[in-house]
């Protein structure tokens, strides 16, 4: 049969994966202790071998491997399903098994119900789950992300896919030059299958790599931090290797700005940032979307060149708080909500005006005779007796 | 209707000689519905001196009993855009007015807060329903009106009501619902409701939920639990040099207290001139604060401007403009 190159050379064993040793450490350690943690993330870049390596460990030990993809069982009733009695079986032929989920990020939506569904499982489990994703810092990951060992798989470096890519190209017996590895190797960004599948179909073509042409990699939001606040590097297309919007990034970046600035460079981090604030609003206002280019400036390169010289070392970014806490709020303040539409239809006033001087007319609306001709409901006149917010 | 509990809605005059102060004002408009018609009213004003109560004293009395099913009531800031806004003139415009008059009366409340390009569009709706409705529209500041809807209304300019006029209105329903009010009170209530009736009366239900016999303290009391208490806390934190804390706490204050930008910015600009720095950084602030005040009005994030503006603060406090 003929395989592509990628499966071919998947490779099976430990020792091989080069570049990765901490990952490796880490996974066997996940096998021996379990069931102290009973799930293992592996996380990174496409192409650096999460799958494999989770392979790898199952054919190590000498497990069998269940293997499930999140994406195709986009729900809790097929996870609990299929999931649910195999973690409880135990294997006919081999010493025990693996339940390999891959791409867990690919829970999405409406699915996203199969999120608790997973931990319920992974509670009960008497099988280690292996689950491999890109962006393990995803909100939707974070109850997961609690109950797992994380093992980070790094992008790899160019010469070791070089060095990968030549003993490939010696033993399938392609001619290829060292110049050419190495222009696939700088294109494939880390990303070994990339690489792989890239030398398939160069093959048969005698021309040199398009090097401009590169893979679209998705850059993890601190990545893009990484970049604005310490690399400075690639303003004019930082964001375009995400799928997070520009908003979205606009509040990292919010939250984040005093970890690495102070005094004037705080203030002139936030003058940039309110500047690609000033342009958000008028692409939102007047759909114009020349603008664009305009917030994207000011969101990197304004945000970066606030100071001299970036903080040297490492920092560690923060999810955005603010729009949780809005909705928590919110989650608290509905009835505040509810009364102030009913008090300002029946006086008159906007609800705006009721919610501000809310504090005051809380006291009159004590009153049972008041609450009564304004209709309020149980759980209003419960949230007015228990201090009105 | 039976009678309402809630004051300000119990003490509403509902008829053209009980209105408070505007004098002139009220003898034009009555004179114009004793004739039975009436154009376009614009009236413009600030908040709690009666604007809705003559719109609704003109109701009553076109239309008498049947006052409810020939007004519609909308209010602009809490409408979400212009077509939810045409839309429910629509609806109400299509049916015929009833009893003897031949309009219906749509009252469209802080109508500034619609943008040029929504009262463009109001326009044209007032147009296309004057042969059945009149508008009476309200707003704070005539200027934000735009002209071509001026021209097509009568306009009134509201005074602010006077120590004495909401004194009166003050002492008048104390009298009637049994308070015992201090001589001091009045001018206590008076100073805090900002000429603002509807705030006045408020307070004074509101204190008096508290006690019967009412003097300047409670009074003050009470009125400090209504204003945003927090923008002076964040602003000492933030002249500290204490960011994080400064833009946490302005969070808080927003949420919890239910206060808008634009209400933190007018806090904040009052606030800058109590504050101990040198008079020239006072100056720069205050022209961040107006510069932040207008973003948000061009539709910028409010808190990302007020985090720029927090920033300047961090400086100010080091005895830095920006």
């Amino acid at each position: 049969m003929h395989k592509n190159l990628a499966e071919k050379y998947r490779i099976r064993i430990y020792p091989e994966f080069v570049g990765q040793d901490k990952a490796v450490i880490d996974i066997k350690t996940f096998i021996k202790e379990f069931p102290k943690k009973k799930g293992a993330i592996l996380y990174g870049p496409a192409g650096t071998g999460k799958t494999s390596l989770a392979l790898a460990a199952a054919k190590e030990n000498n497990l069998e491997v269940l293997e499930l993809n999140a994406s195709d069982l986009r729900n809790r009733a097929k996870l609990e399903e299929v999931l649910k009695p195999a973690t409880q079986q135990q294997s006919l032929f081999k010493k025990g098994k693996i339940l390999l989920m891959d791409e867990v990020d690919g829970v999405t939506g409406t699915d996203i119900g199969g999120i608790p569904e997973l931990i319920k499982i992974l509670e009960e489990t008497k099988h280690p789950i292996i689950m491999t994703c890109n962006d393990v810092w995803q909100t939707k990951l974070s109850s997961l992300r609690s109950k797992c060992k994380l093992i980070e798989m790094k992008a790899l470096p160019v010469p070791y896919i070089e060095e990968i890519l030549r003993k490939i190209v010696e033993k399938e017996k392609i001619k290829r030059d060292a110049v050419f590895l190495n222009q696939i190797a700088i294109k494939s960004q880390g990303d070994i299958r990339a690489a792989l599948n890239d030398l398939q179909s160069y093959q048969l073509v005698d021309s040199a790599v398009d090097l401009s042409e590169k893979r679209d990699v998705e850059d993890s939001i601190f990545n893009i931090l990484k970049k604005i606040f310490k690399e400075r590097q690639d303003f004019l297309n930082i964001f375009d290797t995400t799928k997070m919007s520009l908003d979205e990034i606009l509040l990292w970046i919010e939250e984040n700005i005093p970890k690495e600035y102070g005094n004037e460079a705080l203030a002139k981090a936030y003058y940039a940032l309110g500047n690609a604030d000033v342009f958000r609003g008028r692409i939102y206002k007047n759909q114009s979307w020349r603008f664009l280019v305009y917030q994207n400036i000011f969101q990197s390169a304004g945000i970066s060149y606030a100071k001299k010289f970036p903080l040297a070392g490492f920092t560690k970014y923060d999810p955005p708080k603010r729009i949780l806490k809005i909705w928590l709020n919110n989650q608290k303040m509905q009835h505040k909500k509810t009364i102030a539409k009913k008090y300002a239809k029946f006086v008159h006033c906007s609800v705006k005006r009721a919610m501000r001087d809310f504090s005051m007319i809380k006291l009159i609306l004590k009153r049972y005779a008041i609450q009564k001709q304004l209709q309020l409901g149980d759980e209003e006149i419960n949230f007015l007796s228990n201090g009105g917010g | 209707m039976g009678q309402s509990d809630i004051w300000t809605e119990r003490y509403r005059p509902t008829k053209f000689e009980e209105m408070v102060g505007q004098h002139e004002i009220v003898k034009r408009v009555s004179s114009l519905v004793k004739a039975m018609n009436i154009p376009h009213f614009l009236f413009s004003g600030p908040a709690g001196i009666g604007k809705s109560t003559l719109a609704l004293i003109i109701v009553k009395e076109l239309f008498g009993e049947a006052w409810r099913e020939n007004y519609l009531e909308l209010n602009a800031s809490d409408e979400r855009g212009i077509d939810v806004v045409r839309q429910k003139v629509k609806d109400f415009a299509r049916t015929k007015a009833l009893e003897n008059v031949p309009f219906k009366v749509i009252f469209l409340d802080e109508a500034d807060a619609l943008t040029k390009e929504a009262q463009q569009a109001l326009r044209r709706t007032m147009e296309n329903y004057t042969n059945t409705c009149r508008f009476i529209l309200s707003c704070n500041y005539s200027s934000a009106i735009i002209d071509p809807i001026q021209s097509r209304c009568v306009v009134f300019r509201f005074k602010l009501l006077e120590k004495k006029d909401i004194s009166e209105v003050v002492r008048r329903i104390a009298e009637k619902e049994n308070l015992k009010l201090s001589p001091d009170s009045f001018e206590t209530i008076y100073e805090a409701s900002e000429g603002d009736c509807r705030r006045a009366i408020n307070l004074l239900q509101a204190t008096s939920s508290v006690a019967l016999d009412i003097n300047s303290e409670i009074v003050n009391m009470i009125a400090a639990s209504n204003k945003p208490t927090g923008i002076k806390v964040v602003l000492d934190y933030a002249l500290a040099g204490d960011f994080i804390n400064a833009r946490d706490k302005l969070l808080d204050v927003m949420l919890k207290e239910s206060v808008s930008g634009v209400d933190v910015i007018k806090e904040i600009q009052k606030e800058i001139w109590n504050l101990h720095i040198e008079p020239e950084i006072k100056v720069r602030l205050t022209e961040k604060t107006g510069e932040a005040e207008f973003r948000m009005t061009e539709g910028s994030d409010e808190f990302v401007q007020l985090q720029a503006l927090l920033a300047s603060f961090v400086l100010a406090g080091q005895g830095k403009a920006t």
